[in-house]
């Protein structure tokens, strides 16, 4: 982790979460526990991309619990993942959230790296987000499970029914009391600049907060990027009156 | 053998559930005109068993089967169909399921879930409301799931063929190939664990996604 700052006086603190050794290996486990109280303002990035080399009869594993209190918000704005080959890699992310809590998280996932060229080398990337809802009565429901599980030896992941053509994955997750179809709708909207394929859609509501999940398809990590931050610059714009997001950090 | 005939009705294309007006997605891959013949409809049908059915309604229903609590299960399908329609789809088909199965096949265990749904603590998804009814019945697993597979395969192929259009012969031949993909499914979904479910491929979720804005369209999902 590297020293807190401030990017802006919204009051918004910044921290950046730094991979020792700069990648993942075999049997590494990354345990990340986040809590951000009641009113509290948190950016959490990482310093450069997700590295994760070959992890041989094993897997990498980043397990991550993040707790959000009353009116807390977090922006989860982590590089891209790139898994080369025969690697495995799990991610595990488990939110709390309490009804008045903001939350937006933004992911890239590369087709990976092999010294051949050849894309989706690796052998299984998993990443599971998980968003429970801690209502004011004290009940637990989970509100949203986005589960992403890609094992190109098990079939063909880059046809019609799975990247459909495409090399990398982007997706946005928001939960906030604020999001309603008018917002899914003006969000796919914008995607339609940027060359990729993209669906939005909302999630159930749990004890008066809506999910919204964006998924795109797309041959690079930069037109990912820039349809992600279009969409979650809006976001900080309506509701916190913050400029678009400069991390500075390429 | 006493379920068999009771399976029969369970699945059969005109049990009234409202199978008929949900493509589940492959419509928007026809808009986009991605699918548009035999061929590429049954690439997007084996990707649709392979994903959705497997990850998604074949665990559900395996889980049911294992003693996995219904509400739970309910909810976890409700958190992990990310697409609106998709997810309303299979509260809409089970609501119509568990009344159907509450005048034709009652048990406890169907009663329960029908209050858990009344009482608004569970939302009576598809794949479960089925479970339940083959659970009562007797009807080992594997040979629920290829049934309720092979149902939602039919009706879907059954769509196609009004849609895109395709011909009565093709819409059999697909049938045919689509057997092997079920088949295939309920031996898969035999060795998932749960932290697999939901996995579906992002491309049908798109697509899925996608459908909710589609201009002209047939199909509810």
């Amino acid at each position: 982790m590297l020293r807190p700052h401030y990017l802006d006086g919204s009051g918004q603190v910044c921290y950046v979460v730094v991979n020792p050794g700069g990648a993942y290996l075999g049997a590494d486990l990354f345990l990340l526990d986040v809590e951000v109280r009641a009113g509290a303002d948190l950016l959490l990035t990482t310093q450069s991309a997700t590295k994760v080399y070959r992890t041989p009869g094993s897997f990498a594993e980043q397990r991550m619990a993040v707790r959000l209190g009353e009116g807390a918000r977090l922006e989860l704005m982590p590089d891209q993942l790139i898994a080369y080959r025969e690697a495995s890699y799990r991610q595990h992310s488990a939110f709390t959230v309490r009804p008045s809590s903001a939350l937006v998280m933004a992911e890239v996932v590369t087709p990976g790296w092999s010294p051949d060229g050849a894309a989706f080398g690796y052998e299984e990337v998993r990443l599971r987000n998980e968003v429970r809802v801690l209502a004011d009565d004290g009940g637990l429901e989970l509100l949203l499970l986005d589960n992403l599980l890609i094992q190109p030896p098990a079939r063909d992941v880059t046809g019609l029914g799975f990247m459909e053509g495409f090399s990398h994955l982007g997706s946005l997750v928001v939960v906030d009391a604020r999001v309603d179809q008018a917002l899914a709708d003006e969000l796919h909207l914008r995607t339609a600049g940027f060359d990729a394929l993209a669906g939005v859609s909302l999630t159930r509501t749990v004890a008066g907060t809506t999910g919204l999940v964006l998924r795109a398809l797309s041959d690079s990590t930069g037109e990912l990027n820039r349809l992600l931050a279009a969409c979650t610059n809006l976001l900080r714009a309506r509701w916190h009156g913050q400029e678009p997001l400069n991390l500075r950090k390429h | 053998m006493t379920y068999q005939l009771a399976l029969q009705q369970l699945t059969d294309s005109a049990l009234p559930t409202g199978a008929f007006a949900h493509s589940l997605g492959f419509e928007s891959y026809v808009d986009a005109g991605l699918v548009a013949d035999e061929a590429s409809f049954g690439a997007w049908l084996g990707a649709f068993i392979s994903q959705s059915l497997t990850y998604s309604d074949g665990l559900a229903i395996r889980f049911l089967y294992e003693g996995w609590n219904v509400a739970e299960l309910d909810s976890l399908l409700s958190a992990s169909l990310l697409p609106r329609q998709v997810r309303e789809a299979s509260a809409k088909m089970g609501g119509r399921l568990l009344e159907i199965g509450g005048e034709i096949f009652p048990s406890a265990e169907l009663a329960l879930y029908r209050d858990l749904v009344g009482g608004g603590r569970a939302v009576g998804h598809q794949p479960l409301a089925f479970a339940v009814v083959a659970r009562s019945l007797d009807v080992p697993l594997a040979e629920a799931l290829a049934a309720y597979l092979f149902a939602t395969v039919t009706s879907l192929t059954q769509n196609a063929v009004r849609a895109i259009p395709l011909g009565q012969n093709a819409g059999q031949r697909l049938l045919r190939e689509a057997a092997d993909g079920v088949a295939a499914a309920v031996e898969r979904v035999k060795h998932l664990t749960p932290d697999d479910f939901g996995a579906v491929s992002p491309g049908l979720e798109i697509f899925q996604m996608r459908h909710e804005r589609q201009r002209a369209r047939m199909f509810m999902s």
